[in-house]
């Protein structure tokens, strides 16, 4: 039994088939859901790939300063406004040279859904050969917890503050992922830290697609100091906005929509919004906004997956 | 008579954009980025024809935007590899961080830009103010005057940009709609004499490149002395770019036949005692006028820059030095400023000129023609301050009411 288990790579620990690349003391948050992920993708993927990433909550650890670094791996530090097209650069001239190469375009939502969308949208659209991976934590954490697009419905920012004419962000979250899906490119999917081994194995299907051309992960990430949560309850963060379907688990391979983990009886989202604080001062009817924005987005993800299973779209040997 | 120039090219009558695609597929680039946009579109539809024909052997990236037109070829650059895009105006400036970035990162980017106005006005029309825009990104600036030197100038410019001791990005100018769409005859030099002028680059040390596995970090998070010390080595590059590109000009001479005189083109200017500034498309209008007055005994020359960025001082300063006027011709402006931005330059310098007194003129903004009767104007008037008499600083030649209007 063991043994299968191993062979199947069941354990997330199996999947961790490469050197962690960082230095053991980093300049991030206690608790930071994105430090979590960023040693993870290299120890799965490899420490051969080449990170393109943009000011952020990541930069000061990819970047690094002046001649100095925090990690081994190959690493282009540019701008949020065009981070796709650089990664496009890159794989495009790999691919002229005939370099054997996996490029990870990683940015935060700002970058990906606000300041950088027209050109990720664009490299999906051009089946781009590169990975492009967005780590969520819902607003710019960096330069000190504004709104961004992802930023749910009710939360404070400090461009979405409290006072007697606001309670917090009054427009809903756009869904990146359901967008970026919608380009029907060889792989779209979601995945969160409460997850690892589906994470990893998205992670490599992330890697085989990019053979055909543009893959897509979005990962939930939670942020501790700007959402106002204990540093020990990140991953417990990640466990109940899956288990509230407020970020459901799911994967579309050329468009094709499948969830890959199905809550059967899904917690309302106050078990998620309970142990952050940027949701705190909700009123019930608020909650209540956001509990539909919630099942709106659950029931469309479900939807376009029976759609597509009715539908039976063509699908592609790869499948 | 067979020329030795004619001997080493085919003659094709083509316009300014066709003799800079044709010039891109020449240089073989690894990568190019396309992205429309009025009068430079024929360029990209070429190197497309071009590609789709299998005469081209590049990545073809047909970008959403000119920001990630230049985000793609910087990176693209950054990992080794050749590259080309174009634009022009509007495209210019969208692409602006970009064009920073790549000139702060020192990827050897080539591109052409396509001069044309950019202001609220919707102006689809010639005029060098987008060029002024980016001046100061850290880029080097070569300006054409003919198709000839369009094609010239962009195989000269992957020389610059990817020498080892240069490693900056080159942008070639020339004037939309006057030489975008200008068709005259281009010697077309052949692939082989190409492949060998640009092969000297691989006799050098490799430059620094981000490859797979290579632990490299581009674009750290540079402070303090780390940045004083990048910004020092990229100001002493553009030093450094001027003899270079003058040995550049050289080598070009002994290969294709044909020399401009580096960075700066002198024209009849050896007893003149008045000269005219200028650069670009005008100077062909500017010359046949000189060849008027000169006839009629008017002590009067050109000089013709040829590199903007970095700015050719010295080499004006030389040929300048001890004429009595010099009348300076700007087809853009400088805002806070009176006169035209490389008369404003070239004022930096007039201590070192020996006394010669300075004009500017603003001509040929948004398509207005630089015509011949403008040209004598400005020369009558840049003679008239070399016998001494008082000439008005600033003229704005199409534009008489600007005169009246005072404060200029």
């Amino acid at each position: 039994m063991t043994q299968k288990k191993k062979d199947n790579l069941t354990k997330v620990m199996d999947y961790l088939k490469h050197e962690d690349p960082f230095s053991k003391g980093v300049a991030f948050c206690p608790g930071c859901g994105l430090e979590l992920l960023i040693r993870f993708i290299p120890q799965v993927l490899g420490n051969d790939i080449v990170i393109t990433g943009t000011p952020s909550c990541s930069a000061p650890v990819l970047l690094g300063q002046n001649n100095q670094t925090w990690h081994k791996l190959s690493y282009f530090g540019t701008l949020m406004t065009g981070a796709a097209a650089n990664a496009t650069g890159l794989a495009r001239y790999y691919r002229k040279a005939g370099i054997e190469n996996t490029v990870v375009c990683f940015n935060g939502d700002g970058t990906a859904a606000d300041i950088g969308f027209g050109n990720l949208s664009g490299a999906a659209e051009r089946n781009e050969p590169f990975i492009y991976i967005c780590y969520d934590n819902e607003g710019y954490m960096n330069t000190g917890i504004q709104k961004s697009g992802t930023t749910p419905f009710g939360a404070t920012t400090t461009t979405t503050p409290l006072g007697s004419a606001s309670k917090g962000k009054n427009l809903r979250r756009m869904n990146l992922a359901l967008k970026m899906a919608m380009h029907k490119i060889p792989y779209a999917a979601t995945a969160t830290l409460s997850d690892l081994d589906d994470l990893a194995k998205k992670l490599l299907k992330a890697k085989e697609a990019k053979k055909r051309g543009f893959a897509f992960l979005h990962v939930f990430a939670p942020c501790t100091t700007g959402w106002g949560f204990a540093p020990e309850n990140t991953i417990e963060v990640c466990r109940r906005a899956v288990k509230t379907n407020y970020f459901p688990l799911w994967e579309a391979v050329n468009g094709k929509i499948r969830m890959t983990k199905t809550v059967k009886k899904p917690k309302p989202v106050t078990t998620y919004t309970e142990l952050i604080k940027k949701f705190a001062h909700l009123s019930e009817e608020d909650l209540q906004i956001l509990q539909d924005d919630v099942d709106y987005e659950y029931c469309m993800l479900g939807g376009l997956s029976v759609l597509e299973g009715e539908c039976q779209l063509p699908v592609s040997s790869e499948d | 008579m067979i020329t030795k120039a004619q001997k080493k090219s085919q003659i094709k009558v083509i316009t300014g954009n066709a003799a800079a695609a044709i010039a891109a597929k020449l240089a073989r680039p690894d990568v190019v980025a396309a992205y429309p946009i009025t009068p430079q579109t024929e360029i990209i539809e070429q190197i497309s024809q071009f590609h789709a024909n299998g005469e081209m052997d590049c990545e073809l990236i047909t970008v959403e935007g000119e920001n990630s037109a230049m985000n793609a070829v910087m990176a693209a650059s950054i990992a080794g590899g050749r590259v080309f895009t174009a634009t022009s105006s509007w495209g210019l400036v969208f692409m602006y961080d970009a064009i920073l970035a790549a000139a702060g990162a020192r990827a050897p980017v080539v591109m052409v830009n396509v001069n044309r106005e950019t202001p609220g006005i919707i102006a689809v029309s010639s005029g060098q103010q987008d060029m002024i825009s980016t001046r100061d990104a850290g880029w080097i600036f070569l300006i054409a005057e003919d198709c000839q030197e369009v094609l010239d100038l962009v195989l000269q410019a992957y020389r610059l940009a990817e020498d080892y001791d240069i490693q900056v990005p080159v942008m070639v100018h020339y004037d939309g709609f006057y030489l975008s769409y200008l068709s005259e005859g281009v010697n077309v030099p052949f692939q082989e004499d190409v492949d060998k002028f640009l092969s000297v680059l691989k006799t050098q040390p490799e430059r620094t490149k981000l490859v797979p596995g290579g632990k490299l970090g581009c674009g750290s998070h540079g402070i303090l002395l780390g940045y004083l010390e990048l910004r020092h080595k990229h100001m002493s590059a553009m030093e450094r770019a001027k003899a270079k590109f003058e040995r550049i000009d050289k080598e070009y001479e002994e290969i294709f036949g044909r020399s401009y005189g580096g960075l700066v083109e002198e024209y009849r200017m050896d007893d003149a005692d008045a000269v005219l500034v200028g650069s670009g498309s005008m100077c062909g209008t500017i010359k046949a006028v000189i060849d008027e007055k000169r006839a009629a005994g008017v002590k009067i020359g050109l000089l013709k820059l040829r590199m903007y960025r970095p700015f050719p001082s010295e080499a004006m300063i030389k040929a300048l030095k001890g004429k009595k006027a010099i009348g300076v011709v700007d087809r853009s402006l400088c805002f806070g400023f009176k006169g035209g931005p490389i008369y404003t330059e070239l004022k930096a310098f007039e201590t070192q000129l020996g006394g010669s007194k300075m004009i500017s003129f603003i001509d040929g903004i948004a398509n207005t023609d630089i015509t011949k009767i403008n040209v004598a104007t400005m020369i009558d008037m840049t003679c008239d301050l070399a016998a001494g008499k008082d000439v008005r600083e600033v003229t704005w030649v199409s534009y008489p009411e600007a005169q009246e209007e005072g404060g200029l």
